[in-house]
């Protein structure tokens, strides 16, 4: 069972103030490589500022997170961005004036190394490097399955495309760990199946190491091997599907919100 | 399968048909240009040769591909990666003062000859060869971008706009009060530089006022110039650009490091001006310091703004169109309406006017320039689609 | 004054630990080398010359004081829409010309004498009343539109609207700049061997309590809390029922009146207006504002002040770079501010970084 695998990502006693207010309360996460996770938690339990301290975005006020045994506290994001943490975002944030193809081949910057000269003169290494990289935006954007759209201004596709395009682009860093931030956002039960699967065949096909944020409990409790909870900053529960949903101190968390979700 | 897909995959705005109607016009245009002026002109009759001199004359002609050339490389700047650049006058006088220095005799205590085409009399001082001068130009132009660019590409746009406007005139100042530096003359003052060397191509002289063949090499920097815009574009350093003037954040996610490739178009952006220095110097034989003030960088401005940002030909018209009308058409028209109507408007003085409205009436009902890319239509006017679209961005992240 | 929560600052300093970093100690170094300097070249020309010294200083408060009204403005309109409002220096320009229109040249007052005066000050309302009346358009007819557009618009416009204004000036009063035969009299008076003129004094008389009437405004007034509210955070503040574009307008129309006042003192005291004129002192001013804390109405006043202070010395003393750096100076000061310490004296230390 991948959950007893090495920790390919492992923040530690995360701590994160701001001023007085306490955000993230000494919460330690780990996710096993090859595994599926998901991070729950009502509204302002602190799930987006411990998912921004993982990516670098923040730095924690204390705590450390570890990434492949290589701290990457502090770093620059676009520098753990590159080492293979990849993220999609909740509100999507496509460059919505550049087509589908340029907007995963953004993401290839970092492991691209033309220079100004050899963009200028169209050196053989550069157009070779652009040919691949442009290949193997389609390939990505094939196996996302809107490989139909690659010309396609950003802007102009369906919300559906949109996400995928996204997950995509994220896909072009070559991760070792995916975050998705509240991924089935706006999808229908359908759609929310059918991501469910592909996060499924995310894993099988390219080992990456997933983590969710989701509102959704349904997807939540079908895809994820293992789910954390947190509320008010703090970690309360974490385990199986099966555990978190009889969990009372979960669903006492929820209470208010809807206590009919966390028990579905 | 793969072959056909990159085939079909080829970014939509790389169209070449489109590239090349309009490097075929901008080609015409020139040879037009010079062979009329070469060969035609000296011919012709005096009516023609007054309305061709009026109207298009060879100067302006010439004038506007230095225009171009720091337009395009303004363009760079606050049109590819964003970066509102209120100071750029000031490469382009670091780059006239380059030639000022090394294609003439004022270092006279020196005598550095390299492949250079001293003057018969005026053997002291530096003179390199043309090449040399526009590359040591751009170099130097690109070092200072660098120097500018290092602390201030962090701040926020406005400040950032504010320092390149102080830069903007700290450097022509400098030039201004170079005469006594701690004791050297560095620039020559007010007086500026002058009796540059003439240009010499392998053996073929460009004399002090053979303009015809002047305004063909300065046609060439700013064909090489469109040439450098478009293939940046299409590269992989255009793409970062463009993404972060999208949305900078989400860029440094996917793996762009933001203060380097900001750096970068600042740099590389710079260098237009720098060339630009160099072919105006050698254009008007020297450089002259009270020719650099602010209101040149915001024509500048006003041209990248005009012709659509980002846009690397909307930029050369919007270019040659201001530069027209600041040279030739305010004084023409002017004097056209004036005698047709004897009025006695003072056309010229319109030009804060001109410029000034055009800025306010473009950012409020045009912000994609006159000849928009498509793409830019649509970030321009992001404000005017609905607000729900439009949470801030803090509070996308910090919702939870 | 300008107070974000820190919750919503992206990448802010604010939940990182403090590093120690070798361009933080380059930082604390430079400025005190730079202080240092500062007080070295001050203290020789104080021991060499004490009255020049003392006479330079009197100077440097007279234009203090007035750039310290027109950073005023600059300040309160960046703190509320954290825009900088490139017209803001024409504007006090435009406000020159007007009272030279029509105080000088349409009314005829030139020289001092009792109903001078009472024109003096009825005029001084009035170019008060024509700048906040000419900001206030701007803002409605150009800024307003462009409150939510990408940053670069309204920075674009607010360029725009500079050259407009300067336009306007132009046609006005012609290219060259003009005298202005001022109504104040030229009469000076010693103190201890420093001659202080009259007009120094009115200078004083008039901005001071300027100052504090706007200072009680901004702090004590409804409308002056609604402004600082605003200021720190708009959705909150219309939450409130704060009516956010009316405050808006307020705002701008007090740095208009602040720009006016500036202006029309400018005219009598130096005796001269030119159409160029808010260019420059726009750039002094805007300087004098972040040194002293852009959002922060007292900052603007103490920037203004030691800008003054800085070109009054750097014009007049016997030892020093001289006049002709005098710009180049305060450019300088601008650049280091922006980029070491943009919250200036009085305002935050975090920056912004990329």
């Amino acid at each position: 069972m991948s959950l007893d695998g090495r920790a390919v990502l492992d923040a530690q006693d995360i701590r994160v103030e701001f001023g007085g207010l306490v955000a993230v309360d000494d919460v330690s996460f780990t996710i096993p490589e090859g595994s599926i996770v998901s991070l729950i938690g009502p509204n302002g339990a602190g799930k987006t500022t411990f998912f921004n301290v993982l990516t670098g975005l923040y730095q924690p006020t204390s705590g450390a997170v570890i990434f492949d045994n290589v701290e990457i506290t502090g770093d620059p994001v676009h520098d753990i961005a590159s080492g293979g943490l990849a993220r999609t975002f909740q509100n999507i944030r496509l460059f919505g004036l550049m087509t589908a193809q340029e907007n995963v081949m953004v993401a290839m910057h970092s492991k691209m190394n033309a220079g100004v000269f050899a963009t200028i003169f169209r050196t053989k290494k550069q157009r070779a490097e652009e040919a691949e990289a442009r290949r193997f935006a389609q390939e990505l954007l094939d196996y996302v399955g809107i490989g139909e759209v690659t010309n396609e201004y950003a802007r102009n596709l369906s919300y559906g495309d949109q996400r995928r395009l996204e997950v995509a682009r994220a896909l072009a860093l070559r991760p070792k760990v995916l975050l998705l931030d509240e991924p089935t956002a706006g999808m229908n039960p359908n759609e929310s199946a059918a991501f469910v699967q592909f996060v499924r065949k995310l894993k099988a096909d390219k080992g990456i190491s997933i983590l969710l944020i989701e509102h959704d409990m349904s997807v939540v409790m079908q895809v994820s091997e293992r789910i954390t909870v947190l509320d008010q900053g703090q970690k309360i529960a974490e385990g199986s599907p099966a555990e978190i949903k009889s969990n009372p101190r979960v669903i006492e968390a929820y209470l208010g919100k809807s206590g009919s979700e966390a028990s579905k | 399968m793969a072959n056909t897909a990159t085939a079909s995959t080829a970014p939509a705005h790389t169209a070449v048909s489109g590239n090349r109607k309009w490097a075929i016009g901008f080609i015409s245009a020139v040879a037009f240009f010079f062979i009329l002026n070469k060969f035609l002109l000296p011919q012709a009759t005096t009516p023609v040769q007054q309305f061709f001199n009026n109207w298009f004359s060879l100067t302006s002609m010439a004038e506007i591909m230095i225009w171009i050339v720091m337009a395009l490389g303004l363009n760079i700047i606050v049109g590819y990666a964003g970066l509102l650049d209120l100071g750029y006058v000031a490469f382009w006088a670091l780059g006239g003062y380059v030639a000022g220095w090394l294609m003439s005799p004022f270092f006279s205590s020196l005598q550095l000859n390299f492949f250079g085409n001293a003057r018969p009399g005026f053997e002291f001082g530096i003179h390199f060869h043309v090449f040399l001068v526009l590359i040591l130009g751009g170099v130097f132009t690109a070092i200072w971008g660098v120097i500018i660019g290092g602390p201030t590409l962090r701040l926020k746009s406005d400040y950032l706009a504010l320092v390149t406007l102080g830069f903007g005139e700290i450097i022509p100042q400098f030039m201004l009060n170079g005469a006594d530096i701690a004791g050297h003359n560095v620039t020559n003052g007010a007086q500026g530089i002058g009796g540059l060397d003439d240009v010499n191509l392998f053996g073929y002289v460009i004399g002090t006022f053979a303009l015809p063949e002047k305004f063909l090499m300065v046609s060439l920097l700013a064909g090489a110039m469109i040439f450098f815009s478009i293939r940046l574009r299409d590269g992989r350093l255009g793409r970062a650009w463009l993404a972060i003037r999208e949305d900078e954040l989400a860029a440094s996610m996917m793996g762009v490091p933001l203060w380097r490739t900001k750096f970068s178009s600042y740099a590389i952006g710079a260098v237009g001006g720098g060339i630009g220095g160099v072919g105006f110097a050698i254009l008007v034989g020297g450089v002259y310091a009270d020719r650099f003030n602010f209101v040149i960088s915001i024509i500048i401005l006003a041209m990248v703004v005009m012709g659509g940002m980002g846009n690397v030909w909307g930029v050369v018209v919007g270019a040659t169109t201001l530069a027209w009308i600041n040279s030739i058409g305010l004084v023409q028209v002017g004097d056209l309406v004036n005698n047709t109507f004897g009025t006695k408007i003072n056309f010229p003085s319109y030009q804060f006017l001109l410029f000034g409205l055009l800025l306010v009436l473009m950012m409020l009902f045009r912000r994609e320039g006159f000849i928009p890319e498509a793409r830019i239509r649509m970030v321009m006017n992001e404000d005017k689609i609905g607000d729900e679209e439009k949470v801030s961005d803090e509070t996308k992240i910090a919702s939870n | 004054m300008k107070e974000k929560p820190q919750m919503t600052s992206v990448a802010s300093g604010v939940a990182r630990k403090k590093k120690v970093t070798p361009s933080a100690i380059l930082m604390k170094v430079s400025m005190v080398l730079i202080i240092g300097v500062a007080v070295y070249w001050l203290g020789l020309n104080l021991t060499n010359d004490p009255k020049q010294f003392a006479q330079v200083t009197v100077n440097g408060l007279n234009n203090g004081l007035l750039y310290a009204l027109i950073a005023l403005g600059y300040t309160l309109v960046y703190g509320i829409i954290e825009l900088i409002n490139f017209a803001h220096g024409d504007l006090f320009m435009l406000g020159a010309v007007f009272s030279f229109s029509l105080l000088t040249e349409f009314l005829g007052a030139t020289g001092p004498s009792a109903k001078n005066y009472a024109l003096l000050l009825v005029v001084l309302l009035l170019t008060m009343l024509f700048c906040a009346f000419i900001n206030v358009s701007i803002e409605r007819l150009a800024y307003r539109r462009l409150r939510n557009a990408p940053r670069l618009a309204p920075l674009i416009t607010a360029v725009g609207m500079s050259f407009v204004l300067q336009w306007i000036g132009l046609k006005w009063i012609g290219s060259n700049p003009v005298n202005v035969n001022t109504v104040l009299p030229s009469t000076d008076f010693e103190i201890a061997g420093i001659v202080i003129a009259v007009k120094t004094l009115i200078i004083f008389a008039v901005t001071v309590p300027l100052l504090i009437v706007l200072a009680f405004i901004v702090n004590k007034t409804r409308r002056g809390r609604a402004m600082r509210a605003t200021a720190q955070d708009k959705d909150a503040s219309r939450l409130m029922g704060i009516d956010v574009n009316q405050t808006i307008t307020f705002t701008f129309a007090i740095a208009g009146a602040a720009a006016g006042a500036a202006g029309i003192m400018w005219a009598q005291t130096t005796g001269t207006v030119a159409y160029n004129l808010g260019f420059q002192l726009g750039l002094i001013a805007f300087t004098s504002a972040v040194l002293g804390g852009v959002g922060n109405l007292y900052g603007a006043v103490l920037g203004g002040i030691i800008i003054g202070l800085i070109q009054s010395y750097n014009d007049g003393l016997a030892i020093g770079p001289g006049q002709r750096w005098s710009q180049t100076m305060v450019f300088t000061i601008l650049i280091l501010l922006m980029v070491y310490r943009p919250g200036g004296l009085l305002g935050e230390t975090a920056q912004e970084k990329v």
